[in-house]
């Protein structure tokens, strides 16, 4: 019991010291966000943002760019979840539950669009946006991330789908129920960590997207919050880079992801966490 | 004049009285109200031209066409990118663009501009730089004229050269002995010490010693461009520059020339609350080349009383300003920096493109470029630089600058980091000739256009 | 959710992946309702993906720059874009350089997110939220913010890592990791598996807390110590998550593009760091050479495709 409890400390320990790794980029970003320019350029780094400011907050919010590129960027991202969970939880149930002509070459497919290299098709995304007038279109963009997206999600779900057993729902008709309400009783909670899942990554690959949007949003109203956090990193070729304010514009782009992590966290582990308890 | 009207007229009959030229709203566009609801869009290159800058654009242009002007702004880094993809596109092409200097050849080249021949002469002509002038020419034809240029030149630490007991050097030669015996004395004993601060793959500032020695970096033989790293004048200034890499700079192989000014700064100001240094001293070189505009970003530092930021405040005790000298009298040529500005030749706007143009073009806008320390197009009007140390220093740097080669393929070359490469490789290389002829070998296929 | 807490706990293992055919499947004739759900995903891939991989293609076959970018008519040269470039060493160079980032990437990725899966299920609640938390906050960096951060905490002068090598008095000062193809490559990998663990630690956690508790138990009675029931009971159910995970960590980190991108703007020598991604992109956008990029293109795909081929016919057979 006692060599237990030691193993145990140690393991948590352990945890700790990695969590604290893992974080400490986050960590670092947070700090300099804080310190003002000329610490920053010390070669003896400064660990804790004390007579810190926000000041580089207020000059990263200065131009009065964010919002707009904040609305853009959510209604992209929103967009592209919402479109990818219906796509991609359709498809999974296709290959999971149903056996059809196809459906390998399906699920082949689906694996080797994952392996298109994506950097040559900017060109040609170029221009099928522009010829068809898509160019700074949040409809156009959502449609190429919810493209770049599907694939891997209706992998990630149709593990989830098959996960639950027909029998369950089967089980359920027997005493009444009809197949749709089966499904949505039985069925679609089993879902939820699955679909949650498959909304996170599909929200972090939307949110975290600069390539494609650098080349079909070409006006400055129309930029995601990358292309607005880019814009700081690049500004001039005469001056000096403001770190510490492209930390506070980082800082900005990443504190909606982390918002929504969190609201989604307590579902997803609920979800899982009510899974390992079953036992 | 008369080939304008031609085309003019066949254009649209308003534009005829534009082209009179700049002067009085009255003189451009017949009735701005005609223009009311167009509008034109100009991609301007990072934030290096102010906002008070944009909103004269802005103001004038709306004054003397009665159309919109839309700026927006493209990330140096992501500008080839954007050109590629949208100066194509008639529907979205952006009407004026400014683009690096060293990027105009290529794109001059497949036909992305509109011909300014025609209006070149007034728009300052023979006044304007001849050699971005040139980047910006096909077969004497003028696609991309000038927008601003900054020149290279020294920023020392005085303070350091004085302790090591170096006079100021009026020739080459003296220079590159100057800073390898700093780096030698390294008279405040700091660890990695550089007299002279070059990053290894700093091609552009490295540039100047095979210039100053009447090397180049390719020649256009027989119609074809060929890369000439290897000819017996070059070698001489990769000989001294490998000297250098070796003896004076500390700097990296790999370091590029974004920040060097941040080596020759002190930041011992930096006291914890109980008045003691935090943060060691940063200052690592006696010696950097930059840009002019650099010097925006060397001194001590002092709070700025309106913001109350911590601001790099030039100091004359501490810092100096210095022209690379050549060995011939005159300053060495360093590599020009700026950009030149072309007129989309898919724009539907040519007229009020135009009409931009003469806007920037302008004497007035030519002094407020002047005025924000960016080198106008203009000879005329580079007083407005003002008469400081700086200005003249720029000025002087910039009577004897070269652009990078004309070649059509240029850009290809700069954005597949060939020359970094090789320059990185200088300090270590055993045989400089051998390598030198390898990376001409590299070069030469980029430089002619597939 | 806690309604079904009676129903009989899940074994991941029953996924799609089981080799017998899954009960799961349902035999119906000829119905037409698969057809009806994969039409959207058909359809929204056909959109999006269908002329820019056409346009490849065709391209690839094409002299096609700069001067055919701007309204050139492009020339038809058949396989010469390929042949020029099989020819040369750069591209089995790039190659190799792309397998083995990817290889090592990514069998460490799964490595020490399986370990981290296994220690949040070992450490108490405390512990394992602070785990979960650091993990979400690495992995909900925006990848440009984050690539900021890095580059800063490697630089050679101002980077807290040299300052840490030097306070265990290594001699790191003013070591710059960029310089050096090698180094570079290894800053890239831990860049790399920092951004990656935490979706296969977290995947495989979900994973590992549907392994009925009943059944560890039951085998802790039987005297089953740790690392046999590690390796008799969980490896095996979570075997199917791990493959997958697994395959789509090779998968993206042999398209691995934006990092190298931006630690190549930093420093280092781009043409001899390049990766699969960045060589098209600097021989497409950046050269303006778009038939030769294209060829890249296709011919990465098959031999992407060639590689993986074993593991995905495995795979595939699985589906059955």
């Amino acid at each position: 019991m006692r060599r237990k409890s030691i193993i145990t400390a140690l393991f948590t320990a352990l945890a700790v010291a990695i969590a604290i790794l893992w974080a400490f980029p986050v960590y670092w970003m947070f700090n300099s966000s804080m310190l003002p320019n000329v610490v920053l350029q010390s070669t003896t780094p400064t660990f804790l943002p004390f007579g810190g400011s926000l000041e580089n907050f207020t000059a990263a919010l200065a131009d009065g760019k964010f919002l707009g590129a904040l609305t853009i960027s959510l209604t992209v991202t929103l967009s592209t979840v919402a479109a990818v969970l219906i796509i991609a939880f359709l498809g999974a149930l296709a290959v999971s539950r149903f056996k059809f002509k196809g459906r390998k070459s399906f699920i082949l497919a689906l694996l080797l669009i994952q392996m298109l290299p994506a950097e040559g098709m900017f060109i040609a995304q170029y221009k099928m946006m522009s010829s068809v007038g898509m160019l700074n279109n949040i409809v156009g963009l959502t449609i190429l991330y919810t493209a770049a997206v599907v694939p891997f999600t209706i992998w990630m779900l149709r593990g989830f789908v098959a996960g639950v057993p027909a029998e369950l729902e089967e089980a359920a008709m027997v005493d009444g129920l009809s197949r749709t309400k089966a499904f949505l009783k039985i069925t679609f909670p089993l879902l939820a960590p699955g679909l949650v899942a498959s909304g996170v990554y599909a929200f972090l690959q939307a949110w975290n997207e600069f390539t494609v949007a650098l080349v079909v949003m070409t006006e400055d109203q129309s930029r995601t919050l990358p292309l607005w956090l880019r814009g700081f990193v690049q500004a001039s070729a005469t001056r000096e880079t403001d770190w510490g304010m492209v930390m506070a514009a980082s800082m900005l782009v990443a504190v909606p992801v982390i918002i929504f992590f969190l609201i989604v966290q307590g579902k997803m582990s609920s979800g899982l966490v009510s899974g390992a308890v079953k036992g | 004049m008369k080939k304008y009207l031609g085309i003019a007229a066949i254009t649209a009959a308003a534009l005829t009285l534009s082209a009179c030229g700049s002067g009085t709203s009255a003189e451009s566009g017949s009735n701005p109200s005609d223009n009311a609801d167009r509008s034109i869009t100009l991609w301007l290159a990072g934030g290096d031209t102010s906002d008070e800058l944009r909103g004269y654009l802005k103001d004038t242009f709306k004054a003397k066409t009665g159309a919109t002007l839309k700026i927006e702004e493209q990330g140096w880094g992501d500008l080839v990118t954007k050109m590629t993809t949208a100066l194509p596109d008639a529907n979205n092409t952006p009407d004026v663009v400014e683009m690096g200097n060293t990027q105009s050849p290529t794109f001059t080249n497949v036909g992305a501009f509109a011909d300014l021949s025609d209006m070149y002469d007034e728009l300052g002509g023979d006044k304007l730089l001849p050699s971005f002038v040139e980047a910006g020419s096909v077969d004497g034809k003028k696609f991309a004229l000038p927008y601003y240029f900054g020149s290279r030149y020294m920023f020392t630490r005085k303070d350091i050269w004085t302790e090591a007991g170096v006079a100021t050097p009026t020739t080459l030669d003296e220079f590159n002995a100057g800073v390898k015996s700093i780096a030698d004395k390294n008279p405040r004993e700091i660890k990695n010490f550089s007299g002279f601060f070059l990053g290894g793959q700093d091609w552009r500032n490295g540039v100047s010693w095979i210039f100053a020695n009447g090397g180049d970096l390719a020649k256009k033989e027989n119609g074809k461009w060929v890369s000439t790293l290897a000819d017996a004048k070059t070698l001489k200034g990769l000989e001294q520059l490998q000297d250098l890499y070796k003896n004076a700079s500390k700097a990296p192989s790999d370091a590029k020339d974004a920040t060097p000014w941040l080596y020759i700064n002190d930041a011992d100001e930096i006291l914890g609350d109980d008045g003691k240094p935090t943060g060691k001293t940063s200052l690592a070189a006696a010696t950097i080349m930059a840009p002019g505009w650099a010097h925006w970003s060397i001194g001590d530092l002092k709070k700025d009383d309106a913001t109350g930021k911590d601001v790099r405040t030039w100091n004359e005790d501490t810092f100096g300003t210095l022209v690379l000298p050549g060995n011939d009298g005159k300053p060495a040529p360093v590599l020009a920096g700026g950009s030149n500005i072309g007129i989309s030749a898919k724009s539907k706007n040519q007229d009020l493109a135009k009409d931009l143009m003469r806007i920037i073009f302008s004497e007035e806008y030519q002094n407020m470029l002047g005025g924000a320390g960016l080198g106008p197009a203009n000879s005329d009007y580079v007083n407005s630089l003002g008469d400081d140390q700086f200005a003249k220093a720029a000025i002087a740097s910039a009577s004897n600058s070269k652009l990078t080669p004309a070649a059509p393929g240029w850009a290809s070359v700069e954005t597949s980091l060939v020359l970094e490469e090789f320059f990185g490789k200088l300090r270590d290389a055993t045989d400089l000739a051998a390598l030198a002829k390898q990376y001409d070998e590299k070069i030469t296929p980029q430089l002619n256009l597939k | 959710m806690s309604t079904d807490a009676k129903a009989p706990p899940l074994a991941p293992g029953r996924g799609g992946q089981s080799s017998e055919p899954g009960p799961a499947i349902r035999r119906r004739k000829a119905s037409k309702a698969p057809y009806y759900l994969i039409l959207p995903a058909i359809i929204i891939l056909l959109v999006a993906l269908g002329y820019p991989v056409g346009w490849q293609i065709i391209t690839s076959f094409q002299k096609f720059g700069l001067m055919q970018q701007f309204g050139g008519s492009p020339e038809f040269v058949g396989f010469e874009n390929y042949i020029a470039l099989l020819g040369t060493s750069e591209l089995w160079v790039v190659l190799g350089r792309s397998l083995l980032f990817c290889l090592l990437s990514a069998f460490l990725t799964v490595a020490i997110g399986g370990l981290l899966a296994l220690l949040m299920q070992r450490v108490g609640t405390a512990a394992r939220l602070m785990l979960q938390v650091s993990m979400l906050l690495a992995w909900a960096m925006p990848v440009v913010a984050a690539m900021t951060v890095w580059v800063w905490l490697i630089d050679w002068r101002r980077g807290v890592l040299n300052w840490l090598l030097v306070q265990f008095g290594i001699d790191a000062e003013g070591h710059n990791w960029l310089a050096d193809p090698v180094t570079f490559f290894l800053i890239a990998v831990v860049i790399v598996v920092w951004m990656s663990v935490p979706f296969v630690a977290l995947s495989l956690y979900a994973g590992l807390t549907q392994i009925s508790g009943e059944v560890l138990e039951a085998a802790g009675m039987d005297g089953a110590t740790g690392w046999q029931r590690t390796r008799y009971i969980i490896l095996p159910l979570i075997a199917p998550v791990l493959s997958i995970v697994l395959l789509l960590q090779l998968i993206w980190d042999l398209r691995v593009f934006t990092q190298i991108k931006l630690l190549q703007d930093a420093g280092g020598v781009a043409n001899e760091t390049n990766m699969l991604g960045t060589f098209i992109y600097q021989l497409g956008v950046g050269s303006g050479d778009f038939g030769m990029a294209s060829a890249v293109s296709i011919l990465m795909l098959i031999l992407t495709i060639g590689i993986s081929w074993y593991y995905v016919r495995s795979l595939m057979k699985e589906e059955n």
